[in-house]
């Protein structure tokens, strides 16, 4: 009983030595010292990202057309003409929500990537639903986007049950200080969230071998569906992630973000979006604290360097 | 480096501004409390009521026909009571009102007098102990031979065994003792009233050179034909201390209102023969912010309660009673959602549940939040297949809620079942919203995650409803509401605060037990 009380009152001072940060060192001492907030629209909505990155030339998922008034919508057929496939996804969404991936479609029938076939009154619907503010944050109207279908390179296939891992880069200062994948289970659904038990893997920072996977806060070795050896995980095109994740500080200006990144069979990693409040699940999956890499970042990294040159200093 | 240290400069001289106005708000508050105690009556304890005592004074004598002067002494102001209303009925006398007296006079009256002097009175507890009055000239000694003396001193070395804190005390227990000592026979007959034996005890403590007097007043008690009790006073260490003749007790008992003090009689009938004055003493109850007012008037601090909230219509005051509790309850809300880290649906909306109970009490509360939530969820299912729109959606959801609690109402009413009833008092657009969002965290994240921030969202709602429906908090954020003042500032402080989240020392746990399981 006593060990327990003992053990439950050296927690906090356990978790600083390990440089953990909590939600509110995050929102106070890091996020509203270092992200201003007129810079939130430029990552909150996806089509301003999304210019952005054309204009630093970021690799994103080619856009194919906005949606912004529900007269529009009915033009959903005129956009996507020449496309054989397409995603629909709300401008100002976060976590996958109201994403829908359009694998194939013929007349009236249209085929998601999980394989079910809906109509086209139910994409219609969709679309509505997105414009009227269903899956934008606060609830506020919001404008579909309508953009091209990554075709993901099977370097993951083993490790993810249903949907496809993306990487999370967490960059501070413009430097990449701390990365996990998040792998879906059958438990979590095919989500990539790791409360619902999505399986995190940490991954180093300097050569996207996996550091350590965890689900439900717990370490494990393998997958539990696909019983793959989790240990054995390493990111393709690592230096190209890393490189994205901080052009994308020059980008935005924000001087904490967390960049979601994907992986092209063809074109390579491609940023899929940005999060000026990115969660502290990355710390579990790391088995790290981020408050350790801020600090170090803050006390010896160079400032005024150029994307290229900061990979290069954290890669040495 | 620089830059950091700066930074933390910055955020440390945030928190001292803040902790400095906190503490600032806390004095300021405390003062206010200080003041409105003494002045205004006001006290910590929700106890509201305090007691009016309607005393009636009835003089009755014969007039002889002479010219009539009659003289009653009357409680004075600032002896632990204050005199609400006073009222005289004499019919055919001139009245005059001194300082501690009241006279009456007349020419012309013959046969049976009533005179009435009337007062209501409540307690007055902050003066209770100050009973200030001038010093004694000189002492009166008693005209003793030297026998008597010799009896005396006899007397006062035997009061000195007895027990007590000084002379006067031992003395009153030594003429308490039953039986009595022989020693004290020789100086009181065989029938002694009360005021004999005060005067005997007056010239026994005049030989130890200690001024006494005697005391009239009346322990408040509900009665008729009340004779006033004695009390006897000494002048001790540059002060008038009153001692119960029967105990020994110091100070003034509870519930006791004096008359008359020093060497004054309490009645004095000029022109009259077999003159005895009778006290009857009603109690009733009347609320202390009603009587805070007159209370301010008394003490001559009325102006500030007169701009104070204390002087608006009751109406008003009701409202702004409601309003002032909720500073705390959002300071709760805040401690739960960034010290703990209990996750709920929409910041305040606990808060808003909790609003809701305090109308309708607890349990029914309780029951009626989950009924509706259970039948709007049932309801909300079949919706979400008919695919609305969100704004159509979410405001049919608003009419449902509204149909469900006409719906409980109605049952309630006609089957009798009290918890039903309660069901009107929920705020309808809160509740569709807490409906929506667990309907949509249920089909996005699942029932265990939707019932998990539905609870959550509950438990912090039961949490404030405690705090809010407590009888002290209730009282303590109205009456000193300046506290609301020190909450706002606690709860900035708090903005400020960049620890752990309770949650979170489980939640990262793991990062420290390394790859213990």
């Amino acid at each position: 009983m006593f060990n327990w009380i003992k053990a439950i009152k050296e927690l906090p001072s356990q978790l600083r030595a390990k440089g953990v940060l909590g939600m509110n060192a995050r929102n106070y001492a890091v996020i509203s010292q270092h992200n201003s907030r007129r810079l939130y629209p430029l990552v909150d909505d996806k089509v301003q990202t999304k210019n952005l990155a054309l204009k630093f030339g970021v690799k994103t998922p080619e856009m194919i057309g906005v949606i912004e008034h529900q007269y529009q919508v009915a033009d959903i057929m005129k956009i996507v003409k020449g496309h054989e496939e397409f995603v629909v996804k709300p401008a100002h969404g976060s976590g996958g929500k109201g994403v829908m991936v359009v694998k194939s479609y013929h007349g009236d029938n249209f085929t998601l990537a999980s394989g079910r076939i809906i109509g086209y009154n139910e994409l219609y619907q969709h679309i509505s639903n997105i414009l009227s503010g269903l899956y934008s944050l606060g609830g506020q109207y919001d404008s579909a986007l309508i953009e091209e279908m990554v075709h993901f390179s099977s370097a993951f296939d083993d490790y993810s049950y249903h949907g496809v891992p993306d990487v999370r880069v967490i960059v501070y200062k413009g430097y990449p200080i701390m990365a996990m994948t998040r792998l879906a289970t059958k438990e979590s659904g095919g989500r990539a969230n790791l409360h619902q038990g999505a399986v995190g893997v940490g991954l180093d920072i300097k050569t996207g071998k996996t550091k350590l996977a965890v689900q439900h806060n717990c370490p494990i070795a393998f997958h539990p569906d696909t019983k793959a050896d989790l240990s054995k995980i390493e990111v393709p095109s690592w230096r190209e992630h890393l490189l994205l994740a901080a052009k994308a500080y020059e980008m935005t200006g924000l001087g904490y973000f967390g960049a979601d990144i994907v992986l092209d069979a063809q074109k390579g990693p491609m940023m899929l979006e940005l999060n000026a409040r990115p969660g502290l699940a990355i710390q579990i999956a790391n088995g790290e604290g981020l408050k350790k890499s801020i600090k170090r970042v803050d006390k010896s990294y160079p400032s005024g360097l150029s994307a290229e040159e900061r990979i290069k200093y954290i890669l040495q | 480096m620089k830059k950091l240290n700066a930074l933390i400069k910055k955020f440390r001289s945030i928190r001292f501004v803040l902790t400095v106005l906190l503490l600032v708000t806390l004095i300021f508050t405390s003062f206010s409390a200080y003041y409105k105690i003494k002045y205004w009556g006001f006290s910590f304890s929700p106890k509201q009521n305090t007691n009016v005592w309607a005393i009636e004074a009835h003089v009755s004598f014969i007039a002889d026909g002479s010219p009539i002067n009659v003289s009653l002494a009357i409680p004075s102001k600032n002896k632990g009571f204050k005199i609400l209303e006073e009222n005289i009925i004499a019919n055919g006398y001139k009245t005059q009102k001194f300082a501690d007296k009241i006279t009456f006079k007349s020419r012309n009256m013959i046969g049976e007098q009533d005179l009435y002097y009337k007062i209501m009175v409540f307690d007055n507890m902050q003066a209770k102990d100050k009973l200030k009055d001038e010093a004694p000239k000189n002492i009166r000694r008693p005209d003793w031979d030297e026998t008597t003396l010799a009896q005396a001193q006899q007397v006062l070395s035997l009061a000195q065994q007895e027990e007590g804190d000084d002379n006067i005390e031992k003395l009153i227990v030594l003429f308490n003792q039953e039986p009595l000592n022989p020693a004290l026979k020789s100086y009181l007959p065989v029938q002694y009233n009360q005021k004999q034996k005060l005067e005997i005890m007056q010239q026994l403590l005049s030989l130890k050179d200690i001024a006494t007097r005697i005391s009239r007043g009346l322990n408040l008690e509900e009665g008729q034909k009340i004779t006033p009790d004695l009390m006897l006073e000494a002048y001790v260490d540059g002060a008038w201390r009153i001692y119960d003749p029967n105990t020994g007790k110091k100070g003034l008992p509870d519930n006791f209102l004096l008359f008359q003090r020093g060497g004054n009689s309490l009645l004095d009938v000029i022109g009259g023969e077999d003159s005895s004055v009778r006290f009857s003493i009603q109690k009733s109850i009347t609320s202390t912010m009603n009587l805070a007012s007159r209370r301010a008037k008394l003490s001559r601090k009325d102006g500030l309660y007169n701009l104070s909230i204390y002087n608006l219509p009751l109406s008003s005051q009701n409202s702004l009673k409601w309003l002032s509790v909720f500073p705390i309850a959002i300071f709760f809300v805040v401690l739960l959602r960034n010290v703990v880290g209990i996750r709920t649906m929409g910041t305040f909306t606990p808060m808003l549940i909790a609003m809701s109970f305090v109308q309708t009490g607890f349990w029914a509360g309780l029951v009626c939040f989950s009924v509706i939530v259970a039948l709007g969820l049932l309801i909300r299912f079949v919706m979400s297949k008919l695919n609305l729109l969100l704004v159509p959606r979410i405001s049919a959801v608003v009419i449902f809620v509204i149909l469900i609690i006409t719906g409980l109402t109605f049952f309630g009413h006609y089957f009798n079942i009290k918890i039903a009833q309660a069901s009107v008092y929920f705020p309808i657009i809160i509740t569709a919203w807490v409906i929506e969002r667990a309907s949509i965290i249920w089909e996005e994240e699942g029932a265990r995650n939707a019932w998990h921030e539905l609870s959550n969202s509950l438990l912090v709602g039961i949490i404030v409803y405690f705090v809010i429906s407590n009888e002290y908090v209730r009282h303590w954020t109205f009456v000193f509401n300046e506290i609301n003042l020190v909450i706002l500032f606690a709860v900035m402080l708090l903005g400020t605060y960049t620890g752990y989240r309770l949650v979170e020392l489980k939640r990262f746990a793991s990062l420290v037990k390394g790859t213990k399981k």
